[in-house]
C-alpha cells in the first residue's frame, strides 16, 4: 500500500521559523517533524510514499531525497498553491494506484495509527479515519460518532460547541474514489479533506478507528519546545559522531548534539536541549530547554532558556534569554501563561549583554545592538539600537 | 569521459546495467549501448542519450556490460556506439580512454578481420577474438586472452569485456578509472561508484595494470599475471546523492545541497580552541616552514578555486603562490623543487590534464598535495598526500557544490599552513575559522533568496551577452560565474578584472549587455564601484552583488549576501549559480547535459 504524506503547508502561526522552511521541516530532537512521520510510515511496513510538497519544497527534497535513508521510495507531487488538505491529496492522484494511507507530514504519530486504519480499510473496504482524544478539541476537527462510524467532522468549533474531546487525528485510509468525492466538495477556495469525508459519510460508512498513542502537534512556536522536550525525554537520538564536547563542559541527559556541534569549555547543555549541526555553544554558556538550529553561534557567557534560536543566528556574549512563562499575543489571541522564553529568527545578529524578555518573537534578519532589552514581537529586518 | 557499467549476478542484469548508465550520463551522452548474455550475446546501442536507447523487455540475463559515450575517435553515430564486437559477435567490449596504437593494430588485423566502426576501441574485440582462439577454452580463458591483448595496447583505457559463454566480465585498467562493487552473490563494475551506489557501498578501486575477473562467486584481481589483494573500502556517500530527489535537474539539487556539503567539508577539522586545523596531512613541518612557493595546478572550475586559494594562501600563510591551468603547467626554471609544493585540484581525481601536470611536477622531485572529491581516484595515488573536499557525488556537468567545497577546504589549508609557518597567531586563526564556520549558514541564506534571483534571471534572460567584473578574490568568482552561465545557457559570458575593462573589453559594452559586479568584502568593492560607473555610462545595466547594499548608488539591481569577510565573494558565486541556472532554465537548455561537454575530463 502507498502512503500520501502531506507536506505542502507553510505553518504561518509558526513564523518566523517557517519563513525559510516549511512547517514539516521544523526540527524536534534534531530531526524534522517530517522525518518522524516518514519513520512511522516506514515502521508500519509501507515502502512507497507520495510526498505532497509546495511551500519551500527545496528544503524537503534536500532532506528526503528518494527516501533511501528510511528504506522507502519517495515520489514527489507538487501542490502549486496551498488550497487545503483535500487539494493536496488530489495532487497525489496521478501517483496513486490503489487504496492508500494519508498522513500529515507535520504531526508526530506512532506506526500503530497507520497500521490501524490500514487494517480496518483492508477488512471493510470503507474509508477509515483515526480519531484521538485531546484536551483542546476546539483547535482541531471534532468528530461526531454513531456506533463507531463518523457522521461529521466539525473544523475548529467554538469550545462550547465541541461535540466531544475526540478529534480527527489526520490519519486516513481511502480507496481512489476519494478523489471524486474531494472534487465534488470543491465549493470554495480551499478544499478540506474533512469536507469530502462529511460528504461521503452521508452515503456510506466511514470507520472511526480509535488511536491512543503519541499524537504531537505543533501549532505555535512554544509547542515545538514541548514536542522537542517530549521526544528527548523518551529516547533522545544519539549525538552525531562529529559533535565535540570539551572536557570541562557538561551535557546532561535528554539532549542531542548535531554534526560538528561544538560545546566549548565550561558550557552547560541541560535537558530538553537540541543543538543543531555546525552550532557553536561558547564557553560558560548555559542552554536549558533550548532548540538551536543549524549553523548558529551562541557566544560565551550566554544564558538561553526555553528558547528557539534560528539558523545561522549569532547571539553575543553575556546575552540572557530569561525564559519562563509569559502571555503571548499571536494573531489576535493572547495565549496566557505559556512557557516560552522566545524565538530568535534565522540569520539574526544579537549583540552582547542583550536581555530577551519571555515571549519575545524576533523576526529573521534582525540586528540587535549590544545592551538592548527586547520583548514582544519584532519584524524581520529590523535594526534595534540601544536606548 | 565515457562511462562503463557491468553486472554479474542473479538480479535483472539488463536493468542494473541500464540504471548504471543513467547514473553515469554526466560522463558523456553522445551514444549509449549494452551487451548482455542471453543464450548468445545481444547488443543494443544507439546514438544519443541513454534515454534514447530502446531495450528489450524479454531479456533474462545475469551478465552484461554497458557504455555511455563522449566521442573522441569517430563521430557520435549508432555504428560508433559501444559495445563493439568481434567478427563473430561472440565478444563484446566497452572502453573509456584512447588506444594510441590503434591505427597500426588495425592495419595488422584488417587482413583477417572486418571492421564496423571508426573507433579506436574496435581493435580490442578483434584482438580478443584472436587471443581466445589461442588459449584453452576453460573458464578463465577470457582472463588470459585479455592479459595478452592489454600487453599489446598503448594508451589509456578502462575496458570491460564479456563473451557469449563466459562466466562473467573481465575488466582492465590503465590510466582511466574503474571500480568494482561487491554485492552478495553479485558484482558490479563501473567508471564511478555513483553507477551502483544504490546496490552496494563496498568497493575496490582498480589500479593501473590491474585485470579484474567478476563472476557470481566474487572478484579476482590480477596484476602482471599474478593474483593481487586490493582493499575493499566502504564509500560513505548517500545512495540518494546519485538521484534527483524531486528536482528537475541535478544542478539545482546540487546547488541546494551546498550548505550540507560545506558542513561535511568542515566537520571535525577545526579546533576552535587551539585556533588550528587538522587535515590529517603527513607533510613535514620543516618543509612547510621552509616552503618558498606553492604552485596550484587545475582545470576549469577547479582552476578558479585555485585562483581563489592564491588569495587565501598568500594572505594567511605568507607564501608565494602561482596558479597554472593544468595543461599549461611546466616545471620551468627559477625555483627549487625541494622548496616548492604543488597543489593539484580536481573534483573527479581523474582529470587527465591535472594528472599530467602532477607527473611533470613529480618528475622534478616536487611534493604534490591533491585536493579532490573522489576517494580512490587516480590523483590520490599520484600525489604524496590528499585532502578530500567531502562534497558527495556531483552529477550535474556544471560544477557547483564542489567549487564551494573546494574553496572551503582550501581556506582550511591556508589557515593550517599559516599556523605552521607562524604567519597567523592562534587568535587570528580562530577569527578566520569563525568565519569559515559561518560559511554553510551564510550559503543557506543566499539560497533562501532564490525567488528574487529567479526574477532577476527572467528580467535579464534576453541580453546580448553578459560580463562579470570584480577585483582581488572576487575575480576568480567573476570567472567562475561567467563559466557557469556560458556552460549551461550557451549565451556569451566573460569574467574580467574590473580594472581591465577600460583596457579593451569596454568597447563591447552596449545598452543590450548586462554587467555583474562582485562588490563584496575581499574584492576591493570601493575601487570596483568606479568601474561600475564606466559601464553604466555606456548604457549597460549593472547588477551588484554585495553585503552592503545601502552604500550602493546607481546600480539597476542588487543581490544582497551576508557579510562573512574573506569568503564573501564565494557567496556571490552561489547567488550567480542560481542566476545561471534560471537563465538556462528560462531558455529551456538541457541543463544537466550541456552540448559538447562532459564531466570528469579523462583525456588530455
Amino acid at each position: 500500500m502507498q502512503a500520501v504524506v502531506l507536506a505542502g503547508g507553510e505553518g504561518r502561526r509558526l513564523r518566523p521559523l517557517t519563513a525559510n522552511r516549511p512547517k514539516p521541516m521544523l526540527p524536534a530532537a534534531n530531526q524534522p517533524l517530517l522525518d518522524h512521520v516518514i519513520q512511522a510510515v516506514a515502521d508500519a511496513g509501507i515502502e512507497e510514499i507520495v510526498l505532497v510538497v509546495g511551500y519551500r519544497r527545496d528544503r524537503i527534497q534536500n532532506y528526503c531525497g528518494d527516501g533511501d535513508r528510511w528504506g522507502v521510495d519517495i515520489t514527489y507531487a507538487v501542490q502549486p498553491q496551498q488550497r487545503g488538505t483535500g487539494d493536496a491529496v488530489l495532487q497525489a492522484a496521478p501517483h496513486v494506484e490503489d487504496s492508500f494511507i494519508v498522513v500529515n507530514g507535520d504531526r508526530i504519530i506512532d506506526p500503530q495509527a497507520i497500521s490501524n486504519v490500514r487494517d480496518r480499510h483492508a477488512d471493510t473496504g470503507d474509508p477509515a479515519v483515526a480519531i484521538t482524544e485531546v484536551d483542546t478539541p476546539s483547535e482541531y476537527g471534532v468528530v461526531s460518532l454513531e456506533g463507531g462510524f463518523i457522521t461529521h467532522i466539525e473544523e475548529r468549533p467554538a469550545p462550547e460547541l465541541a461535540a466531544s474531546k475526540l478529534i480527527n487525528a489526520g490519519v486516513y485510509a481511502f480507496d481512489p474514489t476519494i478523489f471524486a468525492a474531494i472534487e465534488e466538495t470543491a465549493h470554495r477556495g480551499e478544499l478540506g479533506l474533512p469536507d469530502a469525508i462529511n460528504a461521503i459519510a452521508e452515503d456510506r460508512p466511514v470507520h472511526a478507528v480509535p488511536y491512543g498513542g503519541r499524537w504531537l502537534d505543533v501549532s505555535y512556536p512554544w509547542d515545538l519546545l514541548t514536542v522537542n522536550e517530549t521526544l528527548l525525554g523518551e529516547a533522545p537520538p544519539p549525538d552525531a559522531e562529529t559533535a565535540t564536547v570539551h572536557d570541562t563542559a557538561v551535557v546532561a541527559d535528554h539532549t542531542v548534539l548535531g554534526a560538528d556541534a561544538r560545546v566549548q569549555p565550561q558550557a552547560t547543555v541541560l535537558g530538553g536541549s537540541a543543538v543543531g549541526a555546525n552550532v557553536t555553544v561558547g564557553p560558560n554558556t548555559l542552554l536549558s530547554n533550548a532548540i538551536v538550529l543549524s549553523d548558529a553561534t551562541v557566544m560565551g557567557g550566554t544564558i538561553v532558556r526555553d528558547c528557539i534560536i534560528g539558523a545561522n543566528t549569532t547571539v553575543g556574549p553575556g546575552t540572557v534569554v530569561e525564559g519562563g512563562r509569559a502571555d503571548v499575543p499571536l494573531a489576535g489571541v493572547v495565549h496566557e501563561d505559556v512557557r516560552f522564553g522566545g524565538v530568535l529568527g534565522d540569520n539574526t545578529a544579537v549583540g552582547g549583554n542583550v536581555t530577551v524578555r519571555p515571549g519575545t518573537i524576533l523576526g529573521n534578519d534582525v540586528t540587535v545592538d549590544g545592551g538592548a532589552v527586547i520583548s514582544d514581537q519584532i519584524e524581520a529586518g529590523t535594526v534595534i539600537s540601544r536606548g | 569521459m565515457c562511462g562503463i557499467t557491468g553486472y554479474v549476478g542473479d538480479d535483472d542484469g539488463l536493468e542494473i546495467v541500464h540504471e548504471g548508465l543513467q547514473n553515469l550520463e554526466y560522463r558523456g551522452y553522445d551514444s549509449a549501448g549494452v551487451a548482455v548474455q542471453d543464450g548468445g550475446l545481444r547488443v543494443h546501442k544507439r546514438e544519443g542519450e541513454v534515454s534514447n536507447l530502446e531495450l528489450p523487455t524479454d531479456v533474462d540475463t545475469d551478465c552484461g556490460i554497458g557504455h555511455t559515450r563522449w566521442s573522441t575517435h569517430g563521430e557520435p553515430t549508432d555504428r560508433n556506439a559501444h559495445p563493439h564486437t568481434d567478427c563473430r559477435d561472440d565478444v563484446a567490449v566497452v572502453h573509456n580512454g584512447i588506444i594510441e596504437n590503434h591505427a597500426s593494430l588495425k592495419t595488422d588485423l584488417e587482413a583477417t578481420h572486418l571492421f564496423d566502426s571508426d573507433t579506436d576501441t574496435e581493435v580490442i574485440p578483434h584482438l580478443l577474438e584472436d587471443a581466445l582462439a589461442d588459449v584453452d577454452g576453460n573458464g578463465d580463458a577470457l582472463v588470459a586472452a585479455m592479459q595478452s591483448v592489454t600487453d599489446r595496447l598503448a594508451g589509456s583505457y578502462a575496458i570491460a569485456a564479456t563473451t557469449a559463454d563466459a562466466d562473467g566480465i573481465v575488466a582492465a585498467r590503465q590510466d582511466s578509472p574503474l571500480v568494482v562493487g561487491h554485492g552478495d552473490g553479485e558484482q558490479f563494475l563501473a567508471s564511478d561508484v555513483t553507477a551502483f551506489i544504490e546496490h552496494t557501498r563496498r568497493v575496490t578501486f582498480l589500479e593501473n595494470g590491474d585485470l579484474a575477473y567478476l563472476t557470481d562467486d566474487g572478484v579476482t584481481i590480477y596484476n602482471d599475471g599474478t593474483v593481487v589483494d586490493r582493499p575493499i573500502q566502504t564509500v560513505d556517500w548517500d545512495a540518494d546523492a546519485a538521484e534527483k530527489g524531486g528536482y528537475p535537474h541535478y544542478m539545482l539539487k546540487e546547488i541546494h545541497e551546498q550548505p550540507q556539503a560545506l558542513r561535511q567539508a568542515l566537520a571535525g577539522r577545526i579546533d576552535d580552541l587551539a585556533g588550528d586545523v587538522d587535515l590529517d596531512l603527513g607533510l613535514d613541518p620543516e618543509f612547510l616552514r621552509d616552503l618558498e612557493e606553492i604552485q596550484v595546478v587545475a582545470a576549469g572550475t577547479s582552476y578558479h578555486a585555485g585562483l581563489y586559494a592564491k588569495h587565501l594562501l598568500e594572505a594567511h600563510a605568507d607564501v608565494r603562490v602561482t596558479v597554472d591551468i593544468a595543461s599549461e603547467y611546466r616545471f620551468t626554471g627559477g625555483r627549487d623543487p625541494w622548496n616548492t609544493l604543488v597543489l593539484a585540484i580536481t573534483q573527479s581525481g581523474e582529470t587527465a590534464d591535472t594528472l599530467a601536470a602532477v607527473r611533470e611536477a613529480a618528475d622534478h622531485g616536487v611534493t604534490v598535495i591533491a585536493v579532490t572529491n573522489t576517494v580512490g581516484s587516480s590523483i590520490t595515488r599520484a600525489a604524496d598526500d590528499t585532502v578530500f573536499i567531502r562534497a558527495g557525488p556531483e552529477i550535474g556537468v556544471a560544477a557547483t557544490k564542489t567549487f564551494v567545497s573546494q574553496v572551503a577546504t582550501l581556506a582550511l589549508l591556508a589557515v593550517r599552513f599559516g599556523r605552521e609557518r607562524g604567519a597567523l597567531t592562534p587568535t587570528e586563526a580562530a577569527a578566520h575559522l569563525e568565519d569559515i564556520h559561518r560559511f554553510p549558514g551564510a550559503v543557506q541564506q543566499v539560497l533562501d533568496a532564490e525567488p528574487q534571483i529567479e526574477a532577476l534571471a527572467e528580467t535579464y534572460a534576453d541580453a546580448d551577452w553578459y560580463f562579470f567584473i570584480a577585483r582581488a578574490a572576487g575575480y576568480p568568482v567573476a570567472l567562475e560565474s561567467a563559466l557557469k552561465l556560458k556552460e549551461i545557457s550557451y549565451v556569451h559570458a566573460e569574467g574580467f578584472p574590473a580594472g581591465e575593462l577600460k583596457h579593451g573589453p569596454l568597447a563591447l559594452v552596449t545598452g543590450d549587455t548586462v554587467g555583474f559586479a562582485v562588490l563584496t568584502a575581499g574584492a576591493d568593492p570601493e575601487q570596483t564601484a568606479h568601474n561600475v560607473q564606466e559601464v553604466k555610462s555606456r548604457g549597460a545595466d549593472v547588477v551588484a552583488v554585495t553585503s552592503d547594499p545601502d552604500r550602493l548608488e546607481d546600480v539597476d539591481a542588487t543581490i544582497p549576501v551576508p557579510a562573512i569577510d574573506t569568503l564573501e565573494p564565494v557567496l556571490a558565486n552561489v547567488a550567480l549559480q542560481l542566476f545561471a541556472y534560471h537563465v538556462a532554465d528560462h531558455l529551456d537548455r538541457p541543463i544537466d547535459k550541456p552540448r559538447n561537454l562532459a564531466k570528469s575530463v579523462t583525456v588530455e
